[in-house]
């Protein structure tokens, strides 16, 4: 009953933030100067055609006082016309436009965050126990090159070795657009092929992902080799720990068992929060393998200024975000039952 | 007392005489010789000074907490790269303040040769030279940035902590407000209103990284606030002023200086990203502006795209590498029990 007040409570706190986000990024892209027409009409305008946009303009409220366009916004959302594209697509509903983008964001998101949590912890459970050693520091050392390099340089070392030199993988795109198109069943591409048994698309997804889950779960895999790493060494210096040893545990049972779960609720904000954020758009990985999924259409929209696409991706990452941390929050209850809400 | 003078004729005696200069030879080559082939472990008197050594040593001192080799490297790797910034003209081939080191004797996209030891970019600018000059921007927008966004962010952490009540609340949602926003979108919408100059986008990263100080300070300073010491200076009669900055700020203050390590070169790698994108200052030689530049060409010229990114790499893991050793040095919990 606790955990449902508990839940209530925070999904009410939310409210204020979610609608501060969204007035914020309303109120900003509003001052972005130039009009989404502006880029229809061309370097060297005809005075027709000034005037054609300043209708455009007209027609569409951009001129009316910012709150007044913020309150009609706020009604267009809620109600669910989430707008439509002028520029990019022209003509397509935002909301199928992101409902194009998004399944990608996820399949990236999903396997990466998976493969990095899975090596992370390890890592950093074996960095931690073989503690200033030189296996700890070797283990130190990759977590923090992958802190520390840039997503979009790696990526363009692996495109230029394995796309070009090694003529191993395809460098951009998503998928081969000579193929079939794939129906759409769960939008998830990899799952969609294996459902109609297109092994050929299937593989040719693979091959495509490879290089960008890579760049991705290589950075998403040093923050959570060092938070394991470092929630571990505390927990190990514990006194259970040495009551487990003292009572005749096996080494490895006293690692996985008795100090791993305990280690485990600092690890848990990491993967949740690098989940969000990768679900919210990886910008750089994305243009650097030209993968068009969320983060590309957000700058995609800020490029050629379309307040309702860039609105509404801020406002779905920033959605994800919160309920992200929440969800987080809920799980220390699982992970950790002395916790009690 | 041993006289001075004595010393000069012991010394004399040592060293100058011919046949104390033959046993001092026979020393050398027996005595210290062991040390060049042996492993310092294997041997018992060197084992014995060893030990004596580090029991002599003093544990506490910042210094030998810092006696690693990680951070070591750290070191290294940010001073090379603030020599860099600092002495770019008299190090770099060509030229910023002529012509952002166009050499225009070369075709564009040139492979290495001796004069271009790192090859050619576009309108023929020599890479290396732009390599060098590319740290003395990002580190002055990085650090100029740090230090704002510390400093505005510790003053509004503690005041926020310590009066608490509505201030505390509204100050909070704020933070999360723009804490939950996704950053380098963020900076992208912002720097697309202000325009790409430098100064905004300091003060973009400046303002953009206060809230992260203010929570991250906020926290140990509710600790903090609740101990014997600040009750004990309440009732001495000192003002809230000097409680929140000569007495809780000391005692908060270890956690903000590893962030600051690590967040300059969070910084540096976030400004490298939205210089990729196309959202940095053009005017500047940075390392992601020549990045986004290039990289239409990285299949025939990846000198010019691969180059640059080193220069972030190497300023982004020193300042990391220092983080992450101050980090150990300065945790309470892990003192004393460093070992070698």
């Amino acid at each position: 009953m606790s955990l449902v007040k508990y839940t209530i409570r925070r999904i009410l706190a939310l409210i204020p933030i979610l609608f501060g986000v969204l007035f914020m990024t309303f109120i900003m892209t509003r001052y972005i100067p130039g009009n989404p027409f502006m880029f229809a009409i061309g370097e060297h305008p005809t005075t027709s055609q000034i005037k054609a946009m300043n209708e455009m303009v007209e027609r569409y409220g951009l001129n009316e006082p910012i709150l007044v366009q913020l309150w009609m916004y706020v009604q267009k959302l809620f109600s669910g016309n989430w707008g439509v594209s002028l520029i990019i697509r022209r003509g397509t509903p935002v909301w199928s436009m992101i409902l194009d983008v998004f399944p990608r964001t996820v399949e990236i998101a999903l396997l990466s965050v998976g493969i990095a949590t899975g090596i992370g912890i390890k890592a950093g459970i074996s960095s931690a126990v073989n503690r200033n050693t030189r296996k700890d520091t070797f283990i130190r050392f990759f977590a923090l090159m992958g802190v520390a390099i840039p997503v979009f340089w790696l990526g363009m070392i692996l495109q230029f070795t394995f796309g070009y030199r090694l003529g191993l993988l395809p460098s951009t795109n998503y998928f081969d657009a000579n193929l079939d198109p794939v129906p759409k069943i769960t939008h998830l591409r990899l799952i969609d092929t294996l459902i109609t048994g297109n092994l050929i698309a299937f593989w040719d997804t693979v091959l495509h992902l490879i290089m960008p889950v890579f760049c991705l779960s290589f950075i998403y895999l040093a923050g959570i080799t060092r938070q394991t790493r470092s929630s571990m060494l505390e927990v190990l210096e514990l006194d259970y720990v040495r009551t487990a040893r003292a009572k005749g545990c096996k080494e490895k049972d006293v690692i996985n068992k008795h100090a791993f779960r305990n280690a485990l609720i600092p690890v848990v904000t990491v993967v949740g929060l690098g989940f969000a954020g990768l679900l919210g758009g990886a910008v750089l990985t994305e243009t650097t393998f030209n993968l068009n999924a969320m983060g590309m259409l957000t700058i995609q929209a800020i490029n050629s200024i379309e307040y309702d696409i860039i609105n509404a991706t801020i406002f779905i990452g920033t959605i994800i975000l919160v309920s992200a941390n929440l969800i987080i929050d809920l799980v220390y209850g699982i992970v950790d039952p002395r916790i009690r809400y | 007392m041993i006289k001075m003078s004595e010393v000069d004729t012991k010394i004399k005696e040592k060293y100058y005489e011919p046949e104390n200069f033959k046993l001092q030879f026979k020393e050398v080559l027996t005595d210290y010789s062991k040390f060049l082939f042996k492993p310092g472990k294997e041997d018992e008197e060197l084992k014995k000074r060893d030990f004596l050594y580090n029991r002599l040593k003093s544990k506490r001192k910042f210094a030998t907490k810092l006696d690693n080799t990680l951070t070591k490297i750290g070191l290294v790797a940010v001073f090379i790269v603030i020599c860099w910034a600092v002495f770019a003209p008299w190090i770099a081939r060509y030229n910023y303040f002529f012509v952002q080191g166009i050499d225009y004797s070369v075709s564009w996209y040139d492979p290495p040769t001796a004069a271009h030891p790192f090859g050619v970019s576009k309108f023929g600018r020599d890479v290396l030279s732009r390599l060098i000059w590319g740290a003395r921007s990002s580190l002055s927008i990085g650090l100029i940035a740090i230090v704002m966004a510390s400093i505005f962010g510790v003053i509004v952490g503690i005041l926020s902590a310590y009066q608490g009540g509505i201030i505390d609340s509204i100050i909070m949602r704020i933070v999360d407000i723009i804490m939950a926003f996704p950053g380098l979108i963020m900076i992208i919408i912002i720097v697309s209103i202000l325009g790409n100059e430098m100064y905004y986008i300091m003060l973009i990263y400046g303002v953009l990284g206060i809230p992260g100080y203010a929570r991250l300070i906020r926290g140990s300073v509710l600790q903090e606030k609740t101990k014997t010491y600040v009750e004990a200076s309440k009732v001495s009669g000192s003002s809230d002023w000097r409680i929140m900055f000569r007495h809780i700020l000391p005692n908060c203050i270890a956690p903000v200086i590893v962030a600051v390590t690590f967040n300059v070169g969070g910084i540096i790698l976030s400004l490298a990203g939205l210089s990729f994108l196309g959202f940095g200052d053009y005017a500047l030689i940075e390392w992601g502006t020549d990045i986004n530049i290039a990289r239409s060409r990285l299949t025939t010229a990846p000198w010019a795209s691969i180059w640059p990114g080193v220069g972030i790499f190497i300023t982004v893991l020193g300042f990391m590498l220092i983080g992450d050793g101050l980090r150990d040095a300065l945790d309470p919990r892990l003192q004393g029990k460093k070992k070698k």
